[in-house]
């Protein structure tokens, strides 16, 4: 209701400052009209032209006129005017005349409009780098070398195979698979991509595991590749068990050419091993792992409005400011920021909500328009008196199904009062004739037969509410999406199931009750636990939106591990940037901060948490509506390489005092050498800890410039240095920094017995051992969260084997806990860097916000209730409930029996199931309901 | 071979399944029309007195998706 998106639009300009900006938008036409088009499809199915399904990464046709999937934003066709006849040549129009509400127009012309606003998020997203111009891999040429996309296309239940992998030249199933890395990415020969993709090792991964899931064991998956980066969360585990249970082979090298080979579409494959020997191997298809790349028109339209981009291309961005743009009002998210995966983007897009409600938050809520309230009549106790309403959208159900026979069928039912067709049940008119029903007939349960509740339920269940009608007292059921278009060619079946559908409902809506919605206040108080770099990030958004914060903080004082950092991968000096963030915390009059306090005790829920802080002996509590925590993590203290036998064994951290207290020392050293992976990737900690290539990289680089004579080394096993961290990788390498690989099962060996410093390796080039001697070994240690298990227990909220807190969802939640009102932000979620970390702070800020604003919030009517009479107590509930809505009583006649808190229910009906006693129900989807449908579901003929 | 078509009773969850098979019929995606669904909030809300109750019922294969 507050969203208006605006379609097929093209930014022109960006004119004005921060807080009044006027945008030139050029709307292309769609020449279908948006308010009228049903996204039947007859469009589709009429057009003559088929064309490239651009959608499918050309693997299929697609017509003219078009939805580019199923699940596009807004369901609405359109019409592609480079193809269309009509458009063309001015014949044909078949889509015009086929069309049931008349939606077509092809007078629409480009309209230019102008939108005010305060601030702006980019989000335009990025192209697939096209591997075209690489004639040695033959993809332009040779049918079986398709990119990851097409891939993915081909492995994808909606794709043109529906996920059956077949080749493309004889569609033949392949028995072996090859993907390339790096196609397009860390490449300054033969592309300007110098970057890392970022996402390119995961998806490769990925799609290899799930095409010998489609296939079967006996597909053989190789991957091609030179580092292997999986620093993602749970990454690194999935790339063990893709190696060692899905049996995905992992081969370090390069490949030149491709060769096809003749009489057959096969493809032959020659390269070098680590060993050094030149092989020869044939497969059956060659998917390129494309990287991501900033299309051209953006960076033109980028240098209009005045956005530096970064040497890749990505709009330029700073640690401590990670989603705003140079031109300030302008805000980022997405792979225009930089190539990154979908939990990261996530993060970046909620990021930048906040950044940009922080901008704005004087003014919020002053454009925001409300639904309007009609006072409900009570139906309760009534005789049910049920309307059904048939749809026939067009010729769309009504072409395959007999409305009328379903409509003389629906009322003969018992309690059915009415029984009527609409040509379209979702058009305004059929909506207010709707509202006259109800109050004319005194219907008070209605039964919507048409397309599907996951889009419409929503306005039918508003026409209720209009008609003062209780919405719950409602039941669509599916004749469109689940019965005439997949049963085309069989009406007569697809009536019967017709009218099992409208029996089996209209027996459900008899049985249904008016649902009252709780409404809940919502506490305008935030809390902060942690006041590291991600906590203070956290507090100061929720301060610059207006919201009272407390910030609680065990130690003694703020600043978190980034106190012991030097400097980022940008250049920029942390300790600099990190007193003036304690500053403005600090200063900021809606920021208390509680140093030496942790939280003894957490009662309530969303939107009413009362929390005790303990301090020195003191408690004091505070009611609160949100909570985030941002708990970090500390360094492993290494065990391993001779750490605290030998002060020249320092770690990372060490290494930064150093460099921050400007060592002398450091510029007389003749010889320094970084270990990688010192507690991560091992068995124990089946982690990648993210930031430490980029660390001992950086560190590297300030050793060399220090001392261009030193000798540098690091030990690696496989350089992490993702996105335009690459760009480091390859100044270290021209400053002469020596990289030498390991393996797990092969490690370094630190030697001090005779006094000097020495690092024996085998080097993965010359396959021969080494002896380094050096006056320095920096260890890379892991990354460990601050398992906190009062914490977890206080907020119900759970960490995984590693000890980092488990987020809502791994891709869409990643800044949220499934416990409704808490958040979670920085290294306790997992390893990343500062800008991540702030990113994910304000992220958690944006979530919690959508909350605040609110000031109330409404259960669903759809929860489980608990029938104390039956309840035995046995708290099955309790503990199945993940989002922990059921309690004990703790007073009155029903002490001791469980309860459910409608505010924290989501109505998923697992307690329900669990209860052993049956004394649960659940509202709206109550276990008489579910067996009436079952025992109506076929009876109809 | 039997002749007979089984009578197959669904319960899809709201969220993943029954979208799917909303996304199938976007698709024009064609299967036999002797199936019923019953819409669930979660999989969750399955409970075996469901499978009972539709095998009694007279349905050949009871298919609980999500």
């Amino acid at each position: 209701m507050n969203i208006e998106i605006i379609t097929l639009a093209e930014v022109q300009d960006i004119k004005g400052e921060a807080g009044n900006f006027s945008v030139d938008v050029l709307k292309h036409p769609r020449y279908i009209d948006e308010d009228k088009c049903i996204a039947c499809g007859v469009c589709a199915e009429k057009c003559p032209k088929k064309i490239i399904d651009t959608y499918n990464a050309g693997l299929s046709k697609r017509k003219s006129a078009y939805v580019e999937y199923p699940q596009a934003v807004p369901l609405k066709y359109v019409i592609d005017p480079e193809t269309c006849i009509y458009l063309q040549k001015g014949k044909c129009g078949a889509c015009k005349k086929k069309c049931p509400v008349d939606a077509v127009n092809f007078d629409q012309k480009p309209e230019n409009k102008t939108i005010n606003v305060g601030s702006v998020i980019l989000a335009p997203g990025f192209e697939t780098f096209s591997p075209e111009a690489f004639e040695n891999y033959q993809y332009a040429k040779h049918p079986n070398v398709i990119t990851s996309l097409e891939f993915e296309r081909i492995l994808s239940a909606s794709g043109p195979t529906q996920g059956h992998v077949s080749r493309p030249s004889d569609h033949k199933d392949p028995k072996k698979i090859a993907w390339f890395q790096c196609v397009g990415s860390r490449d300054m020969n033969r592309c300007d991509n110098a970057y890392c993709s970022s996402v390119c090792c995961m998806y490769a991964i990925k799609e290899a595991v799930i095409a010998k899931e489609h296939v079967g064991d006996e597909l053989d998956c190789a991957i091609f590749f030179m580092d292997m980066r999986t620093h993602g969360k749970e990454f690194e585990r999935f790339y063990d068990s893709a190696k060692t249970k899905s049996g995905v082979r992992f081969i370090r090298s390069r490949v030149h050419t491709i060769t096809p080979v003749t009489g057959s579409d096969d493809l032959e494959l020659r390269f070098v091993t680590e060993d050094g020997d030149l092989k020869t191997e044939i497969f059956d298809m060659v998917v390129l792992s494309v990287g991501m790349q900033t299309p051209k028109a953006l960076v033109d339209l980028s240098k209009k409005l005045d956005i530096d981009l970064t040497p890749g291309n990505f709009a330029d961005t700073q640690t401590f400011s990670p989603v705003a743009t140079s031109r300030p009002g302008i805000f980022v998210s997405g792979a225009f920021q930089g190539p990154k995966d979908i939990p990261q983007a996530v993060v970046d897009s909620s990021a930048a909500s906040a950044a940009a409600a922080e901008l704005l938050a004087d003014v919020r809520n002053t454009c925001t328009k409300e639904k309007k309230i009609v006072p409900e009549v009570s139906v309760l106790g009534d005789r049910p008196k049920i309307g059904v309403i048939i749809c026939q959208c067009g010729t769309n159900i009504a072409g395959v199904v007999d409305v009328p026979k379903v409509v003389e069928y629906a009322s003969t039912l018992p309690y059915v009062e009415l029984a009527t067709d609409k040509l379209f049940a979702c058009s305004q008119d059929a909506q207010d004739n709707m509202v006259e029903l109800i109050k004319e007939k005194g219907l008070n349960r209605i039964v919507m037969a048409a397309c599907t509740p996951k889009t419409h339920e929503p306005l039918f269940q508003d026409t209720l509410t209009a008609a003062g009608l209780n919405k719950y007292l409602f039941e669509m059921t599916n004749i469109r999406n689940q019965n005439s278009w997949v049963h085309k060619n069989n009406p007569e079946m697809a009536t019967e199931k017709a009218k099992d559908l409208v029996r089996m409902a209209v027996s459900k809506v008899a049985m249904q009750e008016p649902l009252a919605e709780v409404e809940l206040p919502v506490n305008q108080t935030a809390m902060v636990v942690g006041g590291g770099i991600s906590g203070m990030a956290a507090a100061k958004s929720f301060a610059e939106q207006g919201y009272e914060t407390h910030l609680v903080e065990k130690g003694s004082r703020l600043g978190g591990q980034a106190v012991n950092l030097y400097m980022t991968a940008k250049g920029e000096y942390i300790q600099e940037k990190l007193a003036e963030m304690i500053a403005s915390v600090e200063s900021d009059d809606r920021i208390h901060v509680h140093l030496d306090t942790q939280l003894s005790n957490v009662d309530g829920f969303v939107g009413n948490f009362e929390s005790t802080f303990s301090s020195n002996g003191n408690e004091t509590k505070l009611e609160h509506g949100v909570a985030v925590l941002a708990t970090g993590a500390t360094p492993y203290h290494p065990t391993e390489y001779g750490y605290g036998t030998d002060d020249r064994i320092i770690t990372s951290l060490d290494l930064d005092k150093k460099l921050m207290d400007d060592d002398p020392s450091l510029k007389t050293l003749n010889g320094a050498a970084f270990i990688q992976c010192v507690g991560s990737r091992e068995p124990e900690r089946m982690y990648c800890s993210r930031i430490c290539c980029t660390h001992s990289i950086e560190n590297s680089i300030q050793l060399k410039e220090k001392n261009p004579d030193m000798n540098v080394y690091i030990l690696y096993r496989d350089i992490r240095a993702y996105g335009e961290k690459e760009l480091l990788y390859k100044k270290a390498r021209q400053l002469g920094v020596i990289f030498i690989r390991y393996s797990i099962d092969n490690k370094p060996v630190v030697n001090t017995d005779s006094g000097k410093l020495t690092v024996n390796v085998l080097d993965h080039i010359l396959n021969m051992p080494l002896e380094l001697e050096v006056d320095m070994v920096s260890l890379a240690t892991a990354i460990i969260p601050n398992k906190d298990e009062k914490l977890s227990n206080f907020f119900k909220v759970a960490t995984n084997t590693d000890g980092f807190f488990i987020e809502k969802h791994a891709k869409l939640g990643p800044s949220e806990f499934s416990t409704d009102g808490v958040y979670l932000c920085g290294l306790a979620h997992y390893p990343k860097p500062i800008d991540e970390s702030i990113a994910q702070a304000k992220a958690a800020v944006a979530r919690a916000v959508t909350l605040l604003a609110r000031k109330t919030i409404f259960s669903s009517g759809t929860v489980a209730q608990v029938d104390p009479v039956l309840c035995a107590a046995c708290g099955v509930c309790m503990s199945i409930c993940p989002y922990s809505a059921p309690k004990f009583t703790e007073e009155g006649r029903f002490a001791g029996k469980a309860e459910i808190n409608p505010a924290l229910c989501k109505g998923c009906g697992l307690c329900v199931a669990s209860c052993r006693s049956g004394a649960i129900h659940l509202k709206g989807f109550d276990t008489d309901q579910i067996l009436t449908q079952i025992f109506e579901m076929d009876e109809a003929v | 071979m039997s002749t007979k078509e089984p009578k197959i009773i669904s319960f899809l969850c709201n969220w993943c399944s029954y979208g799917a098979a909303d996304l199938a019929g976007v698709s024009r995606m064609e299967y036999p029309s002797n199936i019923r669904v019953i819409r669930i909030p979660c999989t969750g809300r399955m409970s075996v007195k469901f499978v009972l109750a539709a095998l009694r019922q007279g349905a050949d294969a009871v298919w609980v998706s999500g």
